[in-house]
């Protein structure tokens, strides 16, 4: 899709890119201070000027190149998923603090320094750049100038981005929904699923709300009480119980829409459709409370 | 490590959230999900059953079905007229229904006049 440039839609998407940025930036100057730390100080300053170049020019390949990736079928369906994945990570609280094993051990040589910030920056901005090549609408001006807005704050100004999103911490909601929002906008672009959604345009809504039930999963479920937790499954469940007859109506050719049904076996598809959830949600209950009991008695004993 | 991990408040904002800036957030979902509804929505389906003035006419740039193409920014701002409609109806609330609880029986100050 071309988006006129400084259209609504362009600036949208560009605050988008921004705001994934800002969320989803990794630690750069940890990494730096973490491989840097036993080189002299002439060869550190070197190391950070060249690691930060490296990470930048890493970060802006990737991106372009995702772009190029995402037009290939099936892989913008791959991204939006991992978008939902990521989404929840972002939102679970203490979620992401493995990635500073990357650079544990200090480097011994300017080279080596160089390649450990750039590989940590790669694999740390894996996500960054997926979230960005969705929200992008394939525009590479996009990227670029999101990247150009965005880099010199997170790699300068990290203090201020850390002071930002420590006074209002809605900034990380907001980027947790803004990245669910994108990946419902990318499933629904897929190139193989697109003519399905087409057909089937109802979906596209419990797709939304499918994939905000999971995204936003850890936010909603602290608001809940004990006993409304389990919804935090059944509601996604109940959606994916739904969107499977859809698709189960399109591959094996069966109706599943009560007012076209004609013969016994529709009917009772129907109402498996509609009441079928329901033995399977009670049972999912009361393994829960199996669960909950012997977690009790186990912490008793 | 990501950088709003050196943040405790932010790595651990579904607790730390303030009251309105959770409030803006839903409503942004709320709006995101209203705009997937009415991209879910065919046009044609709601001209057949005639129901296109109701919803076009009387809601305008409002109505759900325009939302279908909403970008970023506008359901920013849709959110947060969303989320000040809400804190307006809650404070207009509780202060109608406080105007309305009887005072306590004995209370000294059931006739509020000072002697």
């Amino acid at each position: 899709m071309e988006l006129e440039f400084f259209s609504a839609a362009f600036l949208s998407a560009l605050f988008t890119i921004i705001l994934i940025d800002l969320v989803l930036a990794g630690d750069n100057a940890l990494i730096i201070g973490l491989v840097a730390r036993n080189l002299p100080k002439d060869t550190q300053n070197r190391v950070i000027f060249w690691g930060t170049f490296g990470a930048i020019a890493i970060r802006a390949a990737m991106a372009i190149l995702v772009v190029y990736i995402l037009a290939v079928p099936g892989f913008m369906l791959g991204g939006g998923l991992a978008l939902v994945w990521i989404a929840r990570k972002l939102l679970t609280p203490d979620s992401d603090t493995e990635a500073s094993h990357l650079a544990k051990a200090p480097a011994a040589t300017f080279a080596a320094a160089v390649r450990t910030i750039v590989i940590a920056d790669a694999v740390m901005g894996v996500d960054n750049v997926l979230a960005i090549g969705g929200a992008a609408h394939g525009s590479i001006l996009l990227i670029v100038l999101g990247l150009a807005i965005s880099v010199p704050i997170i790699v300068w100004g990290s203090q201020l981005v850390i002071k930002l999103v420590d006074r209002f911490p809605s900034i990380i909601l907001l980027g947790g929904a803004v990245l669910a929002w994108t990946a419902y906008s990318m499933i629904v672009r897929e190139p193989l699923l697109m003519a399905w959604f087409e057909a089937h345009t109802a979906t596209k809504l419990i797709l939304a709300i499918l994939i905000f039930s999971i995204s936003l999963g850890p936010w909603y479920s602290e608001r809940l009480s004990e006993n409304m937790k389990p919804l935090v499954v059944l509601l996604p469940a109940l959606l994916v119980w739904m969107l499977g007859f859809e698709v189960a109506a399109s591959v094996w050719k069966v109706q599943v829409d009560y007012l076209l049904a004609r013969e016994q076996g529709e009917y009772m598809l129907e109402g498996l459709r509609w009441l079928g959830w329901l033995p399977l949600a009670a049972a999912f209950l009361w393994l829960r409370e199996q669960v909950v009991k012997r977690n009790a008695r186990s912490a008793r004993a | 490590m990501r950088l709003i991990d050196r943040s405790p408040r932010a790595a651990n904002a579904v607790w730390t959230v303030s009251p309105g800036g959770e409030l803006f957030v839903a409503s942004v979902v709320i709006c995101m999900i209203l705009a997937s509804f009415g991209d879910a929505v065919d046009p044609a389906w709601i001209g057949e059953a005639g129901l296109e003035v109701a919803l076009f006419d009387l809601g305008g740039e409002f109505s759900v079905l325009a939302m279908r193409h909403w970008h970023l920014l506008q359901l920013l701002l849709g959110g947060a007229a969303l989320a000040v409609g809400i804190t307006v109806l809650r404070i207009g609330g509780t202060t109608f229904f406080k105007a309305l609880r009887p005072a306590p029986s004995g209370g000294v100050e059931k006739v509020p006049i000072k002697l």
